[in-house]
């Protein structure tokens, strides 16, 4: 048991669940989802939706119980539209979190397209496992404007 | 958390803030970082369990370590 949430071994459970339908399906289940998943009580499977959402961190669409963010993936669109092995579909969280996403598939090629926010032309990246296979244009650059892991209200603005 | 066509790009951002300029790095050394052991090992079952053992309290440190911080005024 946690301190003061869900057994330790229920939020392995949860979190393997829910990354386990966004890496194939690039959706997030509903609370009513997990709990049938998990064979818990529907208000635990809410209630487990949020914990894990802080821990991991992601967040959920304000004053709701639907997932918005479980990094490294968005589950709102966001600029960047991410393809594994010419099949797209997913988000990733940020810029920096997109470089992350290849962890989750082992042996395929990662492809990040993303608008450049100052003038709106395209970049693009590729990765595959330990390798960077391409950027274009090779001067991309990864910026944050706040601390990485800083306060949780500043999550989606940083 | 952005990707920009360059260097030039990120300083004219709207968003772009002086204090956090050190944080605009070359893709290949943010992807360097995102290669800490708390993204790589998101893929297994006992992962929340895994973040709380000596290895992914070690890896965490590690992290934190590597970020950038708001420089002082």
């Amino acid at each position: 048991m946690t301190d003061d949430g869900a057994p330790l071994q229920l939020l392995d459970r949860g979190y393997r669940a829910i990354m386990r339908q966004v890496v194939e399906t690039a959706t997030a289940p509903h609370f009513t989802a997990l709990a049938a998943e998990l064979a818990i009580p529907v208000e635990q499977a809410r209630q487990l939706s949020h914990e894990l959402v802080s821990i991991t961190p992601g967040w959920m669409a304000p004053e709701t119980d639907l997932f918005a963010s479980f990094p490294p993936f968005n589950l709102q669109p966001t600029q960047y539209r991410v393809s594994v092995d010419g099949v797209g579909g997913w988000y990733a969280q940020c810029g920096l979190e997109a470089t992350a996403v290849r962890w989750l598939f082992p042996g395929k090629t990662i492809r990040v397209e993303a608008p450049c926010l100052c003038c709106g032309e395209v970049m693009v990246v590729e990765m595959h496992d330990e390798e960077i296979v391409a950027t274009e244009p090779a001067e991309i650059v990864g910026y944050t404007s706040d601390v990485i892991g800083g306060s949780a209200e500043s999550r989606p603005f940083r | 958390m952005n990707l920009f066509r360059s260097e030039a790009h990120a300083r004219r951002w709207d968003g772009f803030n002086p204090k956090m300029a050190h944080a605009i790095k070359p893709i290949a050394e943010w992807a360097d970082t995102f290669a800490n052991p708390f993204f790589r090992e998101r893929g297994r079952a006992d992962y929340i369990s895994w973040t709380r053992s000596d290895d992914g309290v070690a890896a965490f440190r590690a992290l934190r370590s590597s970020l950038p911080l708001p420089a002082d005024d």
